[in-house]
């Protein structure tokens, strides 16, 4: 199939999506609330709804081991969901001890911890306690500046990158004793103690960082900043410079979220409202495609339009095109929030799904779109 | 229209299209809050450079952005102390009723006559190009609308004038007639 | 009575107090070598010997490859000063293409992001004083031109970029 399912929830920003292991079960965050789809032929169907924050929820993520659903929200929490014989979902509240508003969760890829990013300048590690039966947390602290705007994991669940409004990006252990394994060594670090911070990156032209990625090898980092760029970064050994930091600028606005393809293709989308594939290795890389080009789209609903009505907005407003333009001509209607990955292996992605402010999810094939 | 406009406008396009590329972002400095970044102005990280885009040092455009929020303020041609009046009652007329408006901001900052505050709140529930073509037909239609008021009001004050003399004329006349 | 005493405790901004929450400038604005007037100063008589040899593309590239993002205020000044002149004596009719030029070069969409920031530096420092109708309409086709080809991206790195010019 190489259209793009298209599917409008509801009409509210959505900030969040995460699909369950086998795709069946879809959470997207809908103001304070969680709703839980369930696959339907080609459409959604509302299931549940998780209702436990007071305000906006900022961020989910089911965790492809175990199931459990994690949601985080702007009231300072973070609930763990876990479902009941009755088929209802249990929620547990974690430990965050955070003063400010959480704002991106995600699970470690072995679901044995999660991590909080937040607007308290910290990051909260959350594990599991078995003794006390509640989900503690610890915080990664220095030398964040600022509100974390996203983290990812790294495949050895220890290594985490966080991207925050300071303009950095960090790659940080959340190495914690008991829960984890001694890792093996990775270009970024050997021995890695707790809060070690393994790396940091700032653009040239600054920007908030939006969204940061480790490849499905775990030996590049890509992060997405205010500054319409995409920077991948390719370290070569513990505490030494990166063997190569390449920023790709582009002409558009700037992008919000990514996800890696395989090793060398990730796809970022933004306020653009499109999804756009770049490629590249260590030596470079450079914008590919839009998945959803506007400008390569047939001419649809368009009314004949008066050559005077024409110039007049040429000259009045400073515009080209006289169009009705009520609607957007890509598929999403407004801001890319997220994209995840949504068929195929880690390092050999085919589809993706993205979620936005338009309230819609796409599921893109990673091919440009036809005409 | 004149030929120095359409750049202008195409200028404050694209700008204010880069601008308003806005996420929701909660206060990091109160508890629990969510307000605009750039009215708040508490975390200087979030507050990006402002830009100002003129066509002359009497019309210009303040674009100052953070990440949750951005503020554009309009400075209005005013040529003479008639249009300097008419700008400012016009502009007030306006901002009395700011809510029915939106995005409008009850105080201009200082230094413009008008300014807008747009949050992510407002990009979420409206289109974003509808949004600047909004601001652009603000500041193309206000200028007719000022030129328009002034040529009305000069209308008036001939008309007013006449009919202010009128009597005093035809007084002349008559009393000019009873003493004859 | 002390000054503590009778200030109003609801007004003190304990935030100031918490070293923990104050962001350091530095993070904010990466330090820039700083760049001497003098060194500007040869910078734009470079320009304009280029300049009178009919070479603008050349003076173009010159001014915009030296940013002195260190200098003081009247070096950054200056630099804007050169810089008008070249945009100024560069013909409507042959902007798009020394602006292609330009975008094709390895730095390119640095050259154009620079070329952005002083197209709005401009515009700021001319609307303050008197009599720049005509300089604006230069920097506003500028400006056009400049979109054309590196997008509202360049806008949107003017605006974050803390290396102010």
């Amino acid at each position: 199939m190489t259209t793009p399912e298209i599917n409008l929830l509801f009409h509210q920003p959505i900030s969040d999506h995460a699909f369950n292991a086998d795709r069946s079960l879809l959470a997207v965050t809908r103001e304070n609330n969680v709703e839980l789809f369930t696959r339907s032929g080609k459409g959604f169907t509302l299931k549940d709804e998780l209702k436990g924050h007071d305000k906006t929820v900022t961020s989910v993520d089911i965790s492809p081991v175990t199931g459990r659903i994690v949601t985080c929200s702007q009231d300072r929490n973070a609930l763990v969901w876990e479902p009941t014989s009755d088929g209802a979902w249990k929620p547990t509240l974690v430990l965050l001890r955070l003063n400010r508003a959480a704002t991106f969760v995600r699970w470690s890829p072995d679901a044995s911890k999660f991590a909080v990013g937040s607007g308290a300048r910290a990051i909260a590690i959350c594990y599991f306690e078995e003794e006390n039966d509640w989900w503690v947390s610890k915080h990664i602290k220095k030398p964040l500046r600022s509100t974390v705007l996203s983290v990812a994991w790294h495949p050895n669940s220890v290594l985490l990158a966080a991207g925050s409004t300071d303009a950095h990006a960090r790659v940080f252990s959340s190495f914690i004793k008991g829960v984890d394994n001694k890792p093996a060594p990775t270009a970024w670090g050997e021995r890695i103690p707790f809060n070690t911070v393994c790396g940091e990156f700032i653009n040239n032209s600054g920007g908030w960082v939006h969204a940061v990625d480790f490849s499905p090898s775990g030996d590049t980092l890509a992060f997405a900043a205010h500054d319409s760029s995409v920077t991948l970064v390719y370290p070569s050994a513990p505490e030494q410079p990166p063997r190569a930091v390449i920023t790709v600028t582009t002409p558009m606005l700037p992008f919000v979220t990514l996800a890696w393809l395989n090793e060398n293709e990730l796809v970022a989308g933004g306020h653009d409202c499109q999804p756009v594939v770049f490629q590249g290795d260590v030596s470079g890389w450079k914008m590919a495609y839009s998945v959803d080009d506007p400008s390569k789209k047939g001419e649809v609903g368009e009314g004949e339009r008066s050559a005077l009505n024409m110039f007049k907005q040429m000259d009045l407003k400073g515009k080209d095109a006289a169009a009705d333009d009520s609607t957007l001509r890509t598929v999403h209607q407004n801001t890319i929030v997220t994209i995840r990955p949504y068929e195929g292996q880690p390092g050999n992605i085919t589809k993706f799904s993205s979620t936005g402010v338009d309230g819609r999810i796409v599921i893109f094939p990673k091919i440009p779109r036809r005409a | 229209m004149s030929q120095s406009l359409r750049p202008y406008l195409k200028c404050v396009r694209s700008s204010l299209t880069a601008a308003i590329s806005l996420s929701n972002f909660a206060s990091q400095t109160a508890e629990r809050h969510n307000a605009p970044e750039i009215e708040a102005g508490r975390t200087p990280e979030v507050i990006l450079n402002p830009l100002v885009i003129a066509r002359n040092e009497n019309e210009k455009v303040l674009i100052e952005t953070s990440i949750n929020s951005i503020r554009v303020s309009i400075k209005i041609k005013q040529a003479d102390e008639i249009e300097h009046i008419l700008v400012h009652k016009f502009m007030r007329f306006l901002t009395q009723r700011a809510e029915n408006f939106f995005i409008l901001r009850r105080k201009p900052v200082k230094g413009y006559d008008i300014s807008f505050l747009i949050t992510n709140f407002h990009t979420e529930a409206m289109l974003k190009h509808k949004l600047v073509d909004f601001i652009i037909h603000f500041m193309e239609e206000v200028d007719k609308e000022i030129s328009e008021m002034k040529l009305f009001l000069n209308a008036r004050a001939r008309f007013v004038a006449e009919a202010f003399l009128t009597p005093v004329s035809s007084f002349h006349g008559a009393a000019v007639l009873s003493w004859g | 009575m002390s000054p503590t005493l009778t200030a109003n405790y609801r007004l003190i901004d304990i935030d100031a107090l918490d070293a923990d929450a104050q962001f350091p400038p530095e993070l904010l604005n990466p330090p820039c070598p700083p760049v001497g007037i003098s060194e500007i100063q040869g910078l734009a008589g470079q320009c304009r010997q280029l300049l009178q040899r009919g070479d603008q593309e050349g003076a173009l590239k010159v001014a915009l490859e030296n940013v002195p993002y260190g200098g003081d205020e009247a070096g950054k000044d200056l630099h804007l000063q050169t810089i008008l002149e070249i945009l100024s004596s560069i013909r409507s009719s042959e902007m798009a293409n020394t602006l292609s030029r330009l975008s094709s070069l390895p730095n390119g969409t640095e050259l154009l992001d620079v070329l952005t920031k002083y197209i709005y530096k401009g515009m700021k420092d001319a609307s303050s004083g008197a009599g720049s109708g005509g300089k604006m309409s230069v920097l506003l086709s500028w400006h056009e031109k400049v979109v054309d080809i590196a997008g509202e991206g360049s806008i949107v790195r003017c605006m974050t970029d803390r290396r102010t010019v």
